[in-house]
């Protein structure tokens, strides 16, 4: 039973290309892997040492049991039977010991790589341009903080220790048995990998099954989502009844997945305990007429030590075969977590960069020509400058390049060609540091982070008292609006600027802004509209933030617009009209029309 | 937060009344869980007799051949005759084993399907659509209280939790149950003191169990919170990269996030001190059994009133099992707390009232004129607060009335007033006549075509988004109202047409683009009534115009509510409402209002041009009209 597409609420993307979940074994990203465990080498080895002892020691103690039985119990020796079981109680504290510290040494050194390896990534990131993020998908630099790096966990603490405790009981007990019946011995290796094929076979189908299952909840939840998303829509056009039937289909679809996978692990349990009790049947079979038939003489005992130990030997048969399917997923995370651990930054500031220590604020543009990519320039030979103090606006329809000018002026980009001066000294010989220090910038989607909103104004200047962040405040006079919140400036906010209104959210952009006190401040003018009133006080801050400092602005505000020192009309990546606000608006050109439209008046 | 507690009972009743329902609700498929403790309940009694017969075996042969061997125990008095030859009863016996494996595999089978059959098809699915269906049909209070996220997780993950309780509670208890008591009477029929003196210690088993998960369960909740934490830390950062950056934040992002992951890596250093001690000492303990048995045992072996292998082999298999159920038992003390929350969250939303009741009786309207009346009326979200005040109008059809006011000042508790989104507490509104709340649910929205300020459409195709409230629309239907809201040319365009999804990596509309199609979407349904709620408040002024003349085409003949800031909807406006704190403080026309030096002519003055400007552009438009 499958859902047809155009019935469910939401698509979920078919097309969207899905990152590999496995990877043959590789030796170079085992090596690597491995190497980041070398700050820890004491606790590895003596990991490696436990590893090894428990490995072998595991089939004596089962074999403790079995000669126990087969000794003394059957000789009737009282005597010999207290000091075999207290021998066999030491031997099993002894063992349980050393699986204490085996198994904390293996959580520890795990999450020891894997703290590191998640520090590293993130130092990574943080030293990445801009470029990186605007061609990265969220969704993807998550999953490799969190699901690939949770896949390199499960390679070091399970996949190499587990395998070689697991190897080495099968060795051990494998010699054990031999060593007492090379003909039974025998039989049981031949079912071994019957066993080992069984496991492969239905791990195989099991994922398939999983990844089946996964993409059917994801059409669940897709649909899910954008009915909470939606519900104002869905009640509005009265769409709740029709929705719920389109659900109430998906749900059943998903569970028909279910009953699939269930089906899988109902066939697949019983094979492996089907199994366990052939071997039984089969030892008693051949034990039986190994005893029974006077020209092969067998003993008993032989048997009871059999029952004991083949356990031990299939066990890990399953045990291995699930780490197999781990050390596949590790190998996908670990490439995918290297490669961008690897990822040079496509510029990085000149060696030779100098940091320029109080900036003046004189800014200017010389032939720049920009691209994001090559083929398709954004900016064509732009030129101004700016004298320190001014205000710069810029205006323009959406896509025009004003954005491209800003992202240019932060040195997020570099230009493709031309220059860009900041007082006289080309952008790329400062470095970026010292240029974002005095250097402010207000987007329109500015970020809020989760915290109070004294935490996020703070951000401008991180050793800032809550009197200065307070006085910043004031000084854009606006205390009222944040007295007015809830806990005032210790209100807390959610996460994206949760519990605030735009208006809020800006203010504490500005005031973050005002705090830093930069000599150039980029500012881009939120489009949507806020109440009149609002907006009103927000124009009045924007004023006091704007005063003394070179600023520029792309503009959606008449006010704004009307004062700048300089306004740049761009179309398509091009200057096309410059000037004051009465010298454009006599042009009567591109500005007069825009203007025009702002006004919405068909003067 | 206050929301939920006025819409949503806060649930107080405790865990004891909570797990009763719960059982309540398992009841209803008490067919189905007889049907799957039967089967385990064969299922065990096959894998003990696969034991026995193991042990019958070792012990038959030790007879045969071992001189001085007792006879074994021939399980209800089933003894092979003696002319039958050793080695064929050990055939037979193997065989048996055998035959009980696959009896037991089959049984184990039945008992995955129902089980999976129970769980999936029963309880998940119906509960999840249910869960849906209710949760679509709750106020939007609801929506306001509750981040998107949680509302999800009730029914993606805490209807899980329901199932939780069927198979980790209710099955497991009764199958740890009834396994312990069958083991336990195999065992005492074996040997009673034997029995007694090896599960001398199943008793601290069971109370360390219970006292780990007890220890560790607070632990994993707070190692929870903090990796959350890191996670929010780490997308936030990259989210607000832009920030990061501009204010040049790397190194302190760093720090932060340094200091996250090491809180997490230490809190997880104190949960493994506490795990890595857990398992050893449950193996620890079976062993401990294992030595107990091993020198009692062996004493009784000695004495000759236990066999090797029915006695020792088989008890030592026994006593494997007993310990692996008893160690579920921290399980199952884990999945009940886990379960009663999830349960708790999903009764929440079974059991909140659905505010806006339909009517028993209610009249027909099939098609409305689109007269509406506002009679006296009061409305608060919650206690605290008025949001409406005696607010009173009404409007005949056709009208096109046009809201004005600060944020918070009412116009959107006014605007879904008018489809019975909320009742007024207070005070009545009228829709052709009649008080809303004595008409069809539908008949009321099918009438009203709304646009919100950003309005939501799904990821499918754009037909099927315009053919939201109506999805039986013919295509020529959905072409045609797209025609009105100005959206046919660009859509058209499109690579695929109205057949182009909308979604992330499909197409992606611009904010005007989104605002038309919502137009087209709401005019689908010829509606007498549109409601239009500050439609171009998400898009960049300068494309404003696209959305203008969508609005403009399809307010002719509709009474047509508009929130709005801009000065040409306003002037547009039959008439203007302005509100302040909930109270119509002007009303009339543009004109009008202008001259009375109101709220309204002040806010207007704010983004009106100034006579500069004004001068300059019609200098240069007289001059070009000169020129024509």
């Amino acid at each position: 039973m499958s859902v047809r597409h155009d019935l469910s609420l939401a698509r979920t993307d078919k097309t969207r290309n899905r990152e590999k979940e496995q990877r043959p074994l590789e030796l170079s990203l085992i090596k690597r892997l491995f190497s980041y465990t070398q700050p820890y080498a004491f606790m590895r080895n003596i990991l490696f040492f436990l590893v090894l002892l428990r490995g072998a020691l595991i089939p004596l103690l089962a074999l403790v049991v079995s000669i126990t039985i087969n000794g003394p119990i059957t000789d009737k020796d009282l005597v010999g039977i207290l000091w075999y079981a207290i021998g066999f109680g030491a031997f099993a504290l002894f063992l349980q010991i050393t699986l204490v510290y085996r198994q904390k040494f293996a959580l520890e050194l795990g999450e020891s790589v894997v703290q590191d390896l998640r520090n590293l990534l993130f130092r990574q990131l943080m030293r990445m341009p801009m470029s990186y993020f605007n061609k990265t998908r969220l969704g993807r630099i998550i999953s490799r903080m969190t699901t690939d790096i949770e896949t390199l966990r499960t390679g070091v603490q399970n996949v190499l220790f587990v395998t070689i405790v697991g190897l080495m009981q099968m060795i051990c007990s494998g010699i054990c048995m031999a060593y007492y019946n090379i003909v039974l011995f025998s039989v049981i290796l031949v079912m071994a990998p019957l066993l080992w094929i069984i496991n492969q076979y239905f791990h195989k189908k099991i994922s398939a099954t999983s990844r089946e299952l996964q993409e059917s909840f994801s059409r669940v939840t897709a649909s899910l989502v954008e009915s909470v998303k939606g519900i104002r829509v869905t009640q509005g056009f009265v769409r709740e009844d029709i929705n719920a039937g389109i659900f109430r289909r998906l749900v059943q679809d998903h569970s028909s997945y279910n009953l699939k996978a269930s089906r899988n692990t109902a066939i697949y349990i019983p094979l492996l305990e089907l199994n366990s009790q052939f071997f039984i049947a089969s030892i008693l079979m051949i034990g039986g007429y190994g005893t029974l038939s006077p020209d092969w003489d067998m003993p008993v005992a032989d048997l009871i030590s059999f029952f004991f130990l083949a356990n031990l030997f299939f066990n890990p048969i399953s045990q291995l075969g699930l780490r197999f399917t781990d050390a596949l997923s590790a190998m996908a995370g670990a490439e995918r977590v290297f490669r961008l651990l690897d990822a040079e930054p496509e510029w990085t500031d000149a060696s030779d960069a100098q940091t320029i220590d109080s900036m003046k604020g004189q800014l200017e543009f010389r032939n720049v020509t920009f691209a994001y990519e090559p083929e398709n320039p954004v900016l064509h030979d732009i030129n101004f400058k700016a004298e320190p103090g001014q205000t710069i606006a810029l205006v323009g329809h959406t896509g025009c390049g004003k954005t491209s000018i800003i992202n240019l002026i932060s040195k997020f980009y570099l230009p493709t060609s031309g220059e860009i001066l900041i007082d006289g000294k080309e952008i790329r010989n400062i470095k970026s540091a010292s240029l974002r220090s005095q250097m402010g910038v207000v987007l329109q989607n500015n970020f809020i982070f989760s915290g109070t909103v004294l935490d996020n104004i703070r951000l401008g200047k991180l050793d800032a008292t809550d009197e200065e962040v307070i006085d910043a405040v004031r000084q854009l006079n606006c205390l009222d609006l944040i007295g007015a919140m809830t806990e005032g400036i210790r209100t807390k906010v959610t996460e994206k600027g949760g519990g605030l209104s735009l208006g809020q959210q800006q203010l504490i952009c500005f005031a973050r802004a005002f705090l830093a006190d930069p000599r150039i401040l980029i500012l881009d003018e939120a489009t949507s509209s806020i109440d009149t009133i609002t907006e009103a006080r927000l124009q009045e801050s924007m004023s006091t933030l704007l005063a003394g400092r070179t600023s520029i602005v792309v503009a959606h505000r008449l006010s704004t617009i009307r004062s700048a020192d300089l306004i740049l009309v761009l179309d398509d990546g091009r200057i096309v009209e410059r000037g004051t606000h009465t010298e454009l608006l006599s042009l009567d050109g591109t500005y007069s029309n825009l203007y025009r439209q702002f006004i919405d008046s068909d003067i | 937060m206050n929301a939920t507690e006025q819409n949503i009972a806060v649930d107080e009743t405790s865990n004891w009344e909570l797990t009763v329902r719960l059982l309540k609700f398992s009841w209803q498929y008490k067919f189905r869980c007889i049907q799957v403790l039967s089967y385990q309940l064969l299922m065990l009694f096959t894998g003990l007799a696969g034991l026995g017969l193991t042990g019958l075996g070792i012990d038959f042969l030790r007879y045969q051949v071992v001189p001085g061997t007792d006879p074994p125990n021939w399980p209800f008095g089933l003894e092979p005759p003696v002319n039958i030859a050793p080695l064929s009863v050990i055939m037979g016996i193997a065989v048996t084993i055998l035959g009980f494996a696959l009896f037991r595999s089959c049984l184990n089978y039945f008992y995955t399907m129902s089980m999976g059959k129970l769980i999936y098809v029963d309880i998940v699915a119906t509960l999840r659509a249910l869960v849906f269906e209710k949760m679509q049909k709750l106020s939007f209070r609801f929506f306001d209280a509750n981040a998107s996220g949680t509302i999800i997780n009730r029914v993606a993950s805490d209807v899980g939790a329901l199932r939780m309780f069927m198979e980790g509670v209710f099955i497991q208890s009764f199958i740890m149950i009834l396994s312990l008591v069958v083991y336990l009477v195999y065992m005492l029929n074996i040997h009673v003191l034997l029995t007694l003196a090896c599960l001398a210690t199943t008793p601290l088993l069971w109370i360390v169990s219970v006292i780990f998960s007890k220890k560790t369960r607070p632990l994993y909740m707070e190692n929870r919170t903090l990796m959350d934490n890191l996670v929010m830390t780490f997308v936030e950062h990259i989210q607000g990269i832009n920030t990061i950056k501009g204010f040049y934040l790397e190194k302190d992002s760093i720090g932060q996030f340094e200091q996250a992951s090491g809180r997490v890596r230490n809190q997880r250093q104190r949960i493994f001190n506490n795990v890595t001690i857990f398992a050893p000492f449950v193996g620890l303990l079976t062993q401990i059994n294992l030595v107990i048995l091993l020198g009692y045992g062996g004493y009784l072996v000695v004495n000759g009133e236990l066999s090797i292998g029915t006695g020792i082999v088989v008890f030592a298999g026994l006593l494997q099992q007993f310990s692996g159920q008893i160690s579920n038992l921290a399980g199952i003390v884990d999945s009940i707390q886990q379960s009663l929350a999830g349960a708790r969250r999903v009764f929440e939303i079974l059991d909140a009232p659905i505010e806006v009741i339909p009517p028993e009786n209610p009249h027909l309207l099939v098609e409305a004129k689109g007269a509406v009346r506002f009679e006296h009326v009061h409305f608060k979200y919650h206690e605290m607060n008025t949001v409406l005040n005696d607010v009173d109008f009404s409007v005949a059809p056709g009208e096109v009335i046009a809201i004005a006011g600060a944020t918070g000042s009412g116009k959107s508790a006014l605007m879904s007033l008018i489809p019975r989104f909320y009742d007024p507490n207070e005070g009545r509104i009228l829709l052709d006549g009649h008080d809303l709340r004595t008409l069809r649910i539908e008949d009321i929205r099918h009438n009203i075509g709304l646009v919100f300020q950003e309005s939501f459409l799904f990821s499918n195709t754009i037909a099927s988004n315009i053919a939201f409230g109506h999805p039986s629309a013919t295509r020529d239907q959905i072409v045609k109202a797209a025609k009105i809201a100005a959206a046919h040319e660009f859509i058209e365009e499109m690579p695929e047409g109205y057949d182009s999804i909308i979604s992330e990596s499909g197409v992606n509309l611009s904010g005007g683009q989104r605002q038309r199609v919502a137009i087209a979407r709401a005019l689908l349904l010829e509606p007498a009534v549109l409601l239009l709620d500050d439609p171009t408040a998400s898009v960049d002024p300068e494309t404003e115009h696209e959305i203008l003349e969508a609005i403009e085409n399809a307010i002719e003949g509709r009474t047509t509510f508009i929130v709005a800031h801009r000065l040409s909807t306003l002037r547009r406006a039959d008439r203007i409402i302005v509100l302040d704190h909930g109270r119509i403080v002007e009303m009339g026309k543009h004109d009008e209002l202008m001259s009375q030096k109101g709220t309204y002519s002040q806010a207007i003055n704010i983004q009106a041009i100034d006579p500069a400007s004004m001068k300059l552009l019609k200098a240069t438009r007289t001059k070009k009209d000169g020129e024509l």
